[in-house]
């Protein structure tokens, strides 16, 4: 029962986020586009490019939206609106999103296509930079909730949100989640005009709807995670916890989707120079600001 | 029962994988193979409730596997594997010396009296007892550890790096 409602309130979440992409990349505001996007490709043939590496193409587009699922699973919309409340929920979510790179290395590879590979192979570089970025704020928000249970993390903030707690780790971890989405600047893999899609350019029909969706979905899970990480969670008054969590997600999903449409795309040798010669040692400044915060002040 | 049949099947899926890397002539298929084969490992880690260990291995060797893809891309004369290379040598030595092994391994699992097993300990208390074990009997060894690769990080990026002009 939880389970079906939270991927309803995940595919809801997708829908709104389709729109918003819309917004933000044509300057329309289509509340249909989805739906008749969604009904355009399914109506469309689903072309199978020559010598495709057939399972990797098939799997792609599945395996981006089940890694997108499974990181979601871990987060809570509201106490005891939780899939599965690991352990080790915050390291679950980084390992469920590792597989966001895999799910692209295959739809890179699989169509036999020049652009996509060449967009998959840049994921990979990509991951490379940003990896560190997810990990390392992570860490100092788990410093502070002393536990990676995600539930306790939303409850450690309840004196003070993460992001005024530790602003550095989470304009940081917002980049990083930015990245992960391959959202503009670090649209990397799709590059619109330069790679004419890239890992999605030989994907037609229905299984570019997967593709759409998946990459929704994703956009999604990444800003609940960064709510519950950063913003509360489900903290707030008045209103009841999930619409707290549903909100304070949907100002992140917008907020994730304009501020790319200001800056322009990075190119991958600065990204990887910016992510680790300033991002990295930023990351440690943070776990080590935090600790002292945390060991110093609050004790 | 459940539990057995999870890591059994888990079991099955890692050497199945780790048939198909051998098997598969493409070099990304191959080293996607090995990654899954990994993962189902992890995932056997998380049917016998070691959840920690579990999660780090699935996510360590989906980043791992996919760099080394990329390097096997590089260095490979027929990547995709069109052009029908065989890279197998040896064939009959090695599947004797693979037989003999699996059928040693077999017999360990079965002939050795492994004692009484260890009760389950509830995940959050295991993410505890590691972090203390990190933090005091074991700092030394993985403080050496990281230093260690570090330097060889350092050392290899510094022989690599063009003299500047």
């Amino acid at each position: 029962m939880t389970t079906a409602m939270i991927i309803l309130v995940l595919l809801a979440g997708a829908y709104a986020v389709a729109v918003l992409e819309g917004w933000a990349t044509n300057g329309r505001f289509q509340p249909a586009g989805p739906v008749l996007d969604a009904v355009a490709m399914l109506g469309r043939e689903s072309v199978v490019t020559r010598s495709s590496d057939r399972i990797f193409f098939e799997v792609g587009p599945v395996l981006l939206l089940i890694s997108a699922l499974l990181a979601a699973a871990v987060l809570p919309l509201a106490p005891g609106l939780i899939i599965t409340d690991l352990a080790t929920g915050a390291l679950f979510v980084n390992a469920a999103l590792a597989y966001v790179m895999v799910a692209l290395l295959m739809a890179g590879w699989g169509p036999d296509g020049v652009y996509a590979m060449v967009g998959g192979w840049r994921f990979l570089g990509q991951l490379v930079g940003y990896s560190m970025l997810i990990v390392m704020p992570l860490t100092a928000v788990a410093m502070r909730a002393e536990s990676l249970f995600t539930t306790r993390i939303v409850e450690s903030q309840g004196a003070m949100w993460n992001v005024i707690f530790q602003p550095m780790g989470f304009i940081l971890f917002f980049l990083a989640a930015l990245a992960v989405c391959f959202l503009p600047p670090f649209d990397l893999p799709t590059a619109p005009g330069e790679l004419a899609g890239g890992v999605m350019a030989e994907y037609t029909g229905a299984r570019l709807a997967i593709m759409r969706l998946a990459r929704a979905v994703l956009v999604v899970t990444l800003a609940v995670t960064v709510t519950v990480f950063y913003m509360g969670g489900w903290l707030g008054p008045v209103l009841p916890p999930w619409a707290w969590t549903l909100g304070k997600s949907l100002l992140v999903a917008a907020a994730m989707l304009f501020v790319g449409r200001f800056i322009p795309r990075i190119r991958e040798e600065h990204l990887l120079q910016w992510f680790w010669k300033f991002g990295i040692p930023l990351a440690l400044l943070n776990i080590l600001y935090v600790g002292i915060v945390l060991l110093v002040v609050d004790s | 029962m459940l539990q057995t049949i999870f890591v059994g099947l888990f079991g099955i899926a890692a050497i199945w994988f780790g048939v198909v890397v051998f098997t598969t002539s493409s070099m990304v298929r191959s080293a996607l193979a090995l990654l899954f084969s990994q993962a189902a490992v992890g995932a056997m880690f998380l049917a016998m409730q070691t959840e920690f260990l579990g999660v780090l291995q699935i996510m360590m060797m989906g980043t791992e596997m996919s760099i080394m893809a990329i390097f096997m891309v590089m260095y490979m004369m027929d990547p995709g594997g069109l052009m029908g290379m065989d890279m197998t040598h040896q064939k009959r030595i090695s599947q004797v010396a693979g037989v003999l092994g699996a059928l040693v391994v077999v017999g360990i699992v079965f002939l050795v009296g492994w004692g009484s097993i260890a009760g389950s300990v509830p995940p959050d208390q295991q993410v505890h007892g590691l972090g203390i074990e990190l933090m005091e009997r074991s700092m030394l060894i993985f403080e050496t550890a990281g230093i260690t690769i570090l330097t060889a990080m350092i050392a290899t990026i510094a022989v690599a790096l063009e003299r500047r002009q």
